[in-house]
C-alpha cells in the first residue's frame, strides 16, 4: 500500500512537540496515558489502511448521486458509518455520560488526519453527525438528547448542519426558512437548504437535520435566527420512524469531494415537518458558530491531510521516475550515463520540501489549537481564557493556510508528475480537486479574513495577540539555545515585528473610522499572519529536534530530526519572506479594490 | 476453554534495519515497534472469537522488557484477558520458548504466529510444544474446536491437511484463521484495567550466540524494455542479468 501519511511525523508533534500525554493529569483526560492515545492512533490507522485508503479512488470514481428519488453513495460509506458507531471514534471527545470517551481534541484531530488523508471523501459523514450530536448535547433539552444523540454516536444516524439557503451563502442574516410554535412545542419548519453535506443516503435510517431558521416575529437579521432539530423520519410513540415531510430534491454535482454528496432539502412542502429548539430562541448561529469553530478546525485538517497524501504520492513519483541528468561540476551532462531519478533534481526537491513544509508545518498549527481548545475547556482554570483567546485567534488561521497553501502544495505536487499529474491514472489530480473545497467550506477565506482582522486580532484590546507574541517570544528564547538555529529565531523576532507594524498601520484606518479600507485587504493580512504562524511552528519543531539531537534522546532516527531542521531552514528561506512583499501591499497608500462611485474599473 | 496466544513485538514493516556491535546485535535506535501481525491478526483473533463462541478465557504472552507492554495493551485492547510479560530480553527462539513454556502449564490451547516478520524462523512454536510435550500443528488456516477435540486445517505443498487432534495443543496461525480486528475505543480503556502480569524469566543456559547479522542485498532497479524490442531483453537477461 501507498504511503499516505506519517506516523511518525504525527507522533512527533504530538508526544515530543506538544508532549500530550501531559493532558492526563488533568482529570477530564485521567483514564488515559501515552499507550492508550498510540493504541487507538494505531487502530484509527489499521482501519485507514483496511477500507479507507482502498477506497479513495473508487469514491471518486462512482461518485455520490441523486437518483430516482435516491441519493446513492458508495458503499464504503455503510462501511464507515457501522466501523466508526462500533468503534466509538463519532462521540470520542463527549462526556462518558452521553456515550463518549472524554478523549482529548488534540488526539481526536490527530486520528482525524489519519483518516482524512486516506480517503477525504468519507469523514466528512461522521463528522458532520459528531458536530450535530455535539450541539445537540450542549444546548439541547435532555429529552433532545436521550432521543437523538444515541443513535447518532452508534453511527445509525447521520447528522447535518442545514445553514445555507438558495438566497443565503455567506450572509447567513438573510436567511428565509421559517418555524411556527406548535401546541405541543414542536415548531412547524418550511423552507429550502442548500449544499448540505452528507445530507441522505441509504446507509442510515434517518438524519437528524441542525437547522437555522426564523421563529414567527423574530427580529430581522442574525439576531431572529434559532436552531432546531429537524429529523428526516420522526419517532412515533411505538418508536418506529415515520416521514417528517423533509424531502431531498436533488444534489449538487461537483469537481471535488465527489464520494460525499451535497444535497438540497425541502423541509414542510406538505406543511406537516415538525422541529425542536435547541438552545434559547434567537440564539441559533451563537449556539451554532461554537460547533463552527470546531468545524474550521476540521476543515483546516482535511486540507492539510489531503495535500499530506498527495505529498507521499509526489514523494513516491519524484523517487522512481527517471529522467535526465544532473549537471555535472563544470555544467555539462553525461548523456551516455542513465537516466537519474526526477528526485535528483534541485526544482524537484524544491517543490517536494515546499510540499513538506506547508503540511508538517499546517498540522503543527493544527494540534497546537487543538491543544489550546482542551487547555481552554479543561485545563487549569488559572489558564483557560488565554488558552481561549489563543484558540480563537488562531482558528481562522487554522482553517485558511492549509486550505489555500495546501492547494499550492498539491499544484507543485502535481507539477512534479508532469503531464501524468493531469492524467487521471495518478491521483494528483483527485487530490488537486478534492482540497479545493475546503476554502470555501465553512466560512470562505475572505470571511476567515474579516474574522482574523476585523474581529480576533483586535478583540480584548488586542489581548490575543499579546498572548501570540508571548508564544513566539518563549520559541525564539528556546531556539536562541542553539548556535546554528539563532539567525533563525532572529528571522522570526523581525517577522513578528513585521507582522505588528502592519497592523498598526492598519488599525490607522479602523481609528480614522475608514472601516471598509482597514479591512479591505483582509485576506492578504491573513497570508501574511499565516506565515509567520506557521514560521513560528517551523521553529518550535526545529528546536525540539535539535534537542533530540544534542540529547541523543531520540525517538525516531537522527535523520528524521536533522530533516525537520532542513525543511524549518527551507521555509524561513523560501517562504517567511513572502510577509515583506504582502505588508508592502497592506502598507501601499492606494486602495485599488475599494468601490469608488462612477468609476467602471471591471466594466 | 483456557487459550495462550504468544505475541512478539517487531519492527513496523518500513522500519530501516540496521545493526551494530560489529554486526551481532539488531539496532532498534529510531525503529517504531508494531504487535508481529501473524500473532495479531490471525492467533489472537481466531482465540478471541472461540472465545465469545465457547466461553473461557485468552491470556496473551510475550517476552521482553517493559517497552513491550503498548503490545500487550494493543492484545488487551483488542480482547485477551489477561497479560503476561516475562521480563526479559528475547535472547533467541530457545529461550524465548523456554520462557514461554514455564508460563503455559494448564491452557488447552497454544498459539503462536507461523514466524515472526523480523527474523522469519517459525522455531518458537515447535519448541514451546516440545517443552510442553503437547502436539503441534504449524501453519495452521482454520481452526474449529468442540469440546477437547480440534479440527485444524493447514497449508501444505499443493493443497491442504485436515488433522483432528485433542486439546492440549500448540498451533502456529497463518493468513485465512481469521480476519484482522482493530480496537474499539472501549476496548483500549479497558485494557488499562486488565491485569498485565510481570513475572521473572526462569534460568536457562541459552547456547545460541549469533555470530553476525546481514542485510539482503538491496532489490535492484528494475528496467523497462519495450514489448517490441525482444533482442534487447534476451541482450540484457544474458550481459547484465546473466540468467540466460
Amino acid at each position: 500500500m501507498a504511503k499516505y501519511m506519517s506516523m511518525d511525523n504525527l507522533r512527533f508533534v504530538l508526544h515530543e512537540m506538544l508532549n500530550v500525554e501531559e493532558l492526563c493529569n488533568l482529570p477530564r483526560f485521567s483514564e488515559y496515558d501515552k499507550d492508550s492515545f498510540d493504541i487507538l492512533l494505531d487502530s484509527v490507522k489499521g482501519a485507514a489502511d483496511q477500507y479507507m485508503y482502498p477506497t479513495f479512488r473508487d469514491c471518486d470514481h462512482d461518485p455520490a448521486r441523486f437518483e430516482d428519488g435516491k441519493v446513492i453513495v458508495h458503499e464504503s460509506v455503510d462501511t464507515m458509518m457501522k466501523q466508526a458507531g462500533e468503534n466509538g471514534t463519532i462521540g470520542m471527545t463527549f462526556d462518558y455520560e452521553v456515550g463518549g470517551m472524554q478523549l482529548p481534541h488534540t488526539v481526536e484531530v490527530a486520528c482525524g488526519h489519519i483518516a482524512e488523508a486516506a480517503n477525504n471523501n468519507l469523514t466528512g459523514y461522521t463528522g458532520l453527525t459528531n458536530g450535530s450530536a455535539n450541539l445537540i448535547v450542549t444546548f439541547g433539552s435532555q429529552e433532545l438528547i436521550d432521543t437523538y444523540v444515541p443513535k447518532m454516536l452508534a453511527g445509525k444516524w447521520g447528522g447535518t448542519m442545514c445553514l445555507t439557503e438558495p438566497q443565503a451563502g455567506s450572509s447567513l442574516s438573510d436567511i428565509s426558512t421559517s418555524a411556527k410554535l406548535n401546541d405541543d412545542g414542536s415548531y412547524n419548519i418550511v423552507g429550502q437548504k442548500i449544499f448540505i453535506s452528507g445530507g441522505d443516503h441509504e446507509y442510515c435510517d434517518n438524519f437528524v437535520h441542525l437547522v437555522l431558521a426564523r421563529i414567527e416575529g423574530a427580529p430581522a437579521g442574525t439576531k431572529g435566527i434559532s436552531l432546531f432539530v429537524v429529523p428526516k423520519n420522526r419517532i412515533q410513540e411505538d418508536q418506529s420512524l415515520t416521514s417528517n415531510d423533509v424531502i431531498t430534491a436533488g444534489d449538487f454535482q461537483k469537481m471535488g469531494q465527489r464520494g460525499y454528496c451535497t444535497t438540497h432539502l425541502v423541509f414542510g412542502e406538505k406543511d406537516d415537518c415538525k422541529g425542536w429548539l435547541v438552545g434559547p430562541e434567537n440564539k441559533g448561529l451563537k449556539c451554532m458558530f461554537q460547533m463552527m469553530n470546531a468545524a474550521r478546525i476540521d476543515v483546516g485538517c482535511t486540507a492539510a491531510s489531503v495535500a499530506t497524501a498527495a505529498y507521499y504520492a509526489s514523494l513516491q513519483y519524484a523517487k522512481e521516475r527517471p529522467q535526465g541528468r544532473r549537471i555535472l561540476s563544470g555544467g555539462v551532462k553525461n548523456v551516455e550515463a542513465e537516466q537519474t531519478t526526477i528526485i535528483n533534481h534541485p526544482d524537484v526537491r524544491r517543490m517536494l520540501l515546499l510540499q513538506k513544509s506547508v503540511i508538517e508545518g499546517s498540522l503543527a498549527l493544527l494540534l497546537q489549537c487543538s491543544k489550546y481548545q482542551d487547555l481552554a475547556e479543561h485545563g487549569p482554570e488559572d489558564t483557560r481564557t488565554q488558552n481561549h483567546d489563543l484558540l480563537e485567534l488562531l482558528t481562522p488561521i487554522a482553517k485558511t493556510y492549509p486550505s489555500e497553501m495546501g492547494r499550492v502544495s498539491i499544484s507543485n505536487g502535481l507539477q512534479i508528475f508532469g503531464g501524468y499529474g493531469f492524467c487521471t491514472e495518478f491521483p494528483l489530480e483527485q487530490y488537486y480537486r478534492d482540497i479545493r473545497i475546503m476554502s470555501l467550506y465553512e466560512g470562505t477565506t475572505g470571511i476567515q479574513s474579516l474574522d482574523l482582522l476585523g474581529r480576533k486580532v483586535v478583540s480584548k484590546n488586542g489581548e490575543a495577540m499579546k498572548l501570540l507574541t508571548k508564544e513566539m517570544i518563549e520559541t525564539i528564547k528556546s531556539a536562541s539555545n542553539y548556535d546554528d538555529l539563532k539567525p533563525y529565531a532572529e528571522k522570526l523576532k523581525e517577522a513578528s515585528k513585521t507582522l505588528e507594524s502592519t497592523l498598526m498601520h492598519l488599525l490607522q484606518f479602523a481609528m480614522n473610522g475608514q472601516h471598509e479600507r482597514y479591512i479591505a485587504d483582509a485576506t492578504i493580512f491573513m497570508e501574511l499572519m499565516s506565515n509567520v504562524t506557521i514560521a513560528w511552528q517551523w521553529l518550535k519543531m526545529a528546536t525540539v529536534a535539535k534537542t533530540a539531537l544534542v540529547t541523543g534522546n531520540m525517538t525516531f532516527g537522527s535523520e528524521f530530526y536533522e530533516n525537520k531542521i532542513h525543511t524549518m531552514k527551507f521555509y524561513y528561506k523560501y517562504e517567511l519572506p513572502k510577509i515583506f512583499s504582502a505588508s508592502e501591499t497592506l502598507k501601499h497608500k492606494d486602495s485599488l479594490t475599494i468601490l469608488e462611485e462612477n468609476k467602471a474599473v471591471l466594466a | 476453554m483456557k487459550q495462550l496466544v504468544c505475541i512478539s513485538k517487531t519492527p513496523e514493516t518500513t522500519a530501516k534495519i540496521n545493526f551494530k556491535d560489529g554486526n551481532t546485535a539488531f539496532d532498534e535506535s529510531g525503529v517504531q515497534f508494531i504487535m508481529n501481525p501473524y500473532d495479531e491478526w490471525y492467533a489472537l483473533v481466531r482465540a478471541i472469537e472461540l472465545k465469545e463462541s465457547l466461553g473461557g478465557t485468552v491470556t496473551v504472552i510475550n517476552v521482553g522488557p517493559a517497552s513491550n507492554d503498548v503490545v500487550i495493551r494493543k492484545a488487551l485492547a483488542i480482547g485477551a484477558d489477561e497479560g503476561i510479560r516475562v521480563d526479559a530480553e528475547p535472547k533467541s527462539a530457545l529461550y524465548v520458548a523456554k520462557q514461554i513454556a514455564a508460563n503455559a502449564e494448564g491452557f488447552d490451547l497454544v498459539y503462536c504466529g507461523k514466524e515472526t516478520i523480523d527474523y522469519n524462523g517459525s522455531e518458537v512454536g515447535a519448541m514451546v510444544a516440545e517443552y510442553l510435550d503437547q502436539p503441534f500443528v504449524s501453519f495452521a488456516t482454520k481452526l474449529e474446536v468442540e469440546g477437547n477435540s480440534a479440527t485444524v486445517t493447514r497449508d501444505i505443498e499443493g493443497g491442504s491437511e485436515i488433522s483432528k487432534i485433542d486439546t492440549p495443543f500448540v498451533l502456529s496461525a497463518a493468513k485465512g484463521m481469521a480476519e484482522q480486528r482493530i480496537p474499539n475505543m472501549r476496548g483500549i480503556m479497558m485494557a488499562k484495567k486488565k491485569p498485565l502480569n510481570v513475572v521473572e524469566p526462569v534460568g536457562f543456559d541459552d547456547k545460541v550466540v549469533v555470530s553476525s547479522f546481514t542485510l539482503p542485498d538491496a532489490k535492484t532497479e528494475c528496467k523497462m524494455i519495450d514489448p517490441e524490442n525482444m533482442d534487447e531483453l534476451v541482450r540484457l537477461l544474458q550481459e547484465e542479468a546473466k540468467v540466460l
